[in-house]
């Protein structure tokens, strides 16, 4: 590893750097001390756990085992336990159709704000930004207690206004719509949740992509009478390809484990809605009788699913980098 | 952002993880002498009234242990369970704990609470505790816990209403669902609530019909919600939605604070299905204490059902070191002055029998009925560990009932929820 270093290093033309060449050879310790503080972390905290939920998702944990007495290994039962099951193959499937549709919807209406706010003046763009952050900002669970009150049914907001829509319309009765015992609505206002939570990160993200992008490339479409949507396909998105990238990625991770907003929103008793985190969680803490076992099998399936997805992006964006 | 969320997550997690991973170190030489401090967890956010209250008890308790200063941690419910976990797991629990009592044999049968058959024996106080309840703190015969108050579910009607449009409190199936009718014709508001996340009341008209949701078959549970009887009830509460149109669907998949609580003190349900330990909470959202009502929950052609018992129990824990002083607040706690000054306080029932039978309650409008409804029969759910992974995790009744509601069929939901009740409780 050190000697690649060396060699790539080493141009090529000068093939005898005189007295340079025995500090050289010494092994460069700096930088590897330098990162280790992290890695350590990281190995503490993030690898560690996800060695030991591994190791779980083959055991029978309980709170016995954690009370010292040692682990049954039951080897694949878990996950036979767990693909047998239909709740979880309905989990996965609101996993998946739900973070397709977050993910774009995220992408779509944070670069249309990105664009808004890189087209207004100064101190008006400072506002919006300002503004939209502040739903960025907001925790997960406040933003999610606010949606299930503005979706509730006595004082609900959103009921309240559907009923002021002339009927024909929206129809009647949204008083009293229960927005959360379906898949479909429920996920609805979960969707809108999340969106408004986290478009403001990639419109800000795209913002400063484009505050990169020289200005005469603008001017020279302007000339040559390109359109918007042009213009935007044709300069700032091949551009921006690799923030696209970024937040892409970083959307299918976070809407692939949103937790927080349905379990406020729904909850536990509704378990026709669960998504895999809250299905995990329901198998693990759900009941007194903890089975921490299933659970971890449950967060290993989801984690490589992510693990997947990202995967594939990753070597998407690298060899389009590549290729440029 | 996130990551530094995340981050900040795991090391609060890391620390927790080590924080409670070194044990206790018993120190025997203290064992005979009365220890410096117990430690006692109570459920709840320390009202001043609790909190009078217990200073109270301690007073009491220090005439027998004047050293001993007692220490009173109050535990949110809801997260009562995490920090069970987490003391089961660390051994930092306290000597004595409030725990609900539909917890108590899971809790027991994890190793959490100490074994108190011998001392409760010779607890002459204790001998006219309620039968049903104590029943309900027993693990292969023996006793984890002591009954120290509960309380029982009836249904809220609004007393005003009822009076302008002529209607008797409801005695049978067929006059709850006359009565949410008139309610709903002349009021324009739904007559009752029916929510589906209610295993604790649903069960009420499960076994004011004569069914059950489980049953023990020689060692083994087996689930009865496909019985004739059983169904029937099943079926007639979810039918409050969908054949008798009297309850709207807005509470489906909600349990009874979700909306019903807060509608019908505000007057936008007729009647909703609630402990006593409600009237609280009502009067905080809407003070109109007096038009407000309670009959039983009815038995089908007449009669009360009988009713599960929602409440507390007392327990010793298993790690602690002073179990007999440990005991003896448990006894200061629950003694019979002390469990129903404090049941008052929080508009429950005692445990005791006898004080549940002497009249104390009859002319009380409100705790009256319960009373009544206590009196006549207190059921538990299945004394299985499981119980907590169909109520808990599986929420098998909620969904099931959540499930005829939304148009499925009552034969296969009912069927599934058996299934899932023979492994669930076997476990």
């Amino acid at each position: 590893m050190l000697d690649t270093v060396q060699a790539v290093r080493r141009p090529p033309g000068r093939t005898s750097s005189g007295p340079a060449r025995p500090a050289r050879r010494r092994p460069r310790l700096g930088p590897y001390l330098l990162i280790l503080p992290a890695l350590v972390t990281i190995a503490v905290l993030l690898i560690w756990p996800v060695v030991q939920i591994a190791r779980m998702s083959f055991q029978k944990v309980g709170l016995r085992q954690l009370r010292g007495e040692p682990a049954e290994n039951v080897g694949l039962d878990n996950y036979r336990q767990i693909l047998g099951d239909d709740e979880f193959w309905t989990a996965l499937r609101h996993t998946l159709l739900f973070a397709v549709v977050a993910v774009a919807a995220t992408l779509v209406v944070g670069t249309l704000v990105g664009l808004l706010l890189n087209r207004l003046g100064r101190r008006m763009s400072a506002f919006v930004a300002g503004g939209v952050l502040v739903a960025w900002a907001t925790p997960p669970v406040t933003a999610a207690v606010i949606f299930a009150w503005l979706f509730g049914t006595t004082g609900g907001l959103v009921g309240w206004f559907l009923d002021l829509l002339p009927d024909w319309l929206v129809g009647g009765g949204w008083q009293n719509y229960n927005w959360f015992s379906s898949p479909l609505p429920d996920y609805t206002v979960l969707t809108i949740c999340v969106v408004w939570m986290s478009f403001p990160f990639v419109a800000v993200s795209v913002l400063a992509g484009l505050r990169t992008v020289p200005g005469e490339l603008y001017e020279a479409a302007r000339v040559d009478g390109s359109s918007a949507w042009n213009t935007f396909w044709k300069i700032t998105f091949p551009l921006l390809r690799p923030v696209f990238g970024v937040l892409l990625t970083m959307s299918v991770i976070w809407d692939f484990r949103v937790f927080t907003q349905l379990f406020v929103l729904s909850g536990l008793a509704n378990s026709d809605s669960f998504n895999l985190s809250l299905y995990g969680y329901s198998e693990a803490f759900g009941s007194l009788n903890a089975k921490y076992g299933l659970g971890s099998a449950i967060a290993m399936v989801l984690t490589v699913l992510v693990l997947i997805v990202t995967a594939f992006y990753t070597r998407m964006i690298v060899r389009q980098e590549g290729v440029r | 952002m996130r990551y530094t969320r995340a981050a900040a997550a795991a090391v609060a997690l890391a620390v927790a993880v080590t924080g409670c991973g070194g044990k206790k170190k018993a120190d025997d030489n203290a064992k005979g002498a009365d220890p410096a401090k117990i430690v006692v967890w109570q459920m709840g956010d320390g009202s001043p009234e609790q909190t009078k209250f217990l200073d109270g008890v301690a007073a009491e308790f220090h005439q027998k242990h004047p050293k001993t200063a007692v220490q009173v941690q109050y535990i949110p419910w809801p997260q009562a369970t995490q920090k069970f976990q987490t003391a089961i797991a660390g051994g930092s629990g306290p000597d004595v704990t409030e725990v609900g009592n539909t917890d108590v044999q899971s809790w027991a049968e994890q190793g959490a609470f100490a074994d108190i058959t011998g001392k409760m024996n010779s607890w002459a106080e204790g001998k006219t505790l309620s039968k049903g309840a104590l029943a309900n703190d027993q693990l292969d015969g023996k006793i984890y816990a002591a009954p120290w108050y509960g309380g029982v579910r009836a249904v809220w009607y609004h007393k005003d209403w009822f009076t302008k449009l002529g209607i008797q409190p409801p005695k049978t199936w067929a006059d709850l669902v006359t009565a949410a009718k008139t309610i709903q014709d002349k009021k324009h508001v739904p007559g009752i609530a029916a929510p589906s996340d209610f295993t604790n009341g649903i069960l009420s008209f499960v076994w004011a019909n004569g069914g059950d949701v489980a049953t023990k078959q020689g060692d083994k549970w087996v689930g009865t919600l496909e019985q004739p009887q059983a169904k029937e009830a099943v079926e007639f509460y979810a039918g409050l939605v969908t054949k008798d149109k009297v309850a709207p669907d807005k509470y489906v998949g909600k349990n009874e604070l979700q909306g019903p609580q807060q509608d019908f003190a505000l007057g936008k349900v007729g009647m909703y299905m609630d402990g006593s330990w409600a009237l609280p909470q009502l009067e905080k959202i809407k003070k109109d204490q007096k038009n407000w009502g309670v009959f039983p929950i009815p038995g089908k052609t007449g009669g009360l059902a009988p009713v599960f018992s929602g409440g507390s129990d007392l327990a010793v824990w298993k790690d602690s070191k002073y179990k007999d002083v440990a005991f003896d607040y448990l006894t200061t706690l629950d003694s019979k002055k002390n469990s129903k000054a404090f049941a008052d306080t929080l508009k429950f029932l005692p445990q005791f029998t006898d004080i549940l039978q002497s009249g104390a309650y009859q002319s009380d409008p409100i705790m009256g009925p319960f009373a009544q409804a206590a009196a006549s029969g207190v059921k538990f759910t299945p004394t299985s560990k499981g119980w907590a992974d169909y109520e808990g995790a599986k929420k098998v009744l909620p969904n099931a009932v959540k499930a005829i509601m939304q148009g499925k069929s009552a034969d296969d939901e009912l069927k599934k929820a058996d299934e899932q009740a023979g492994t669930l409780l076997n476990q």
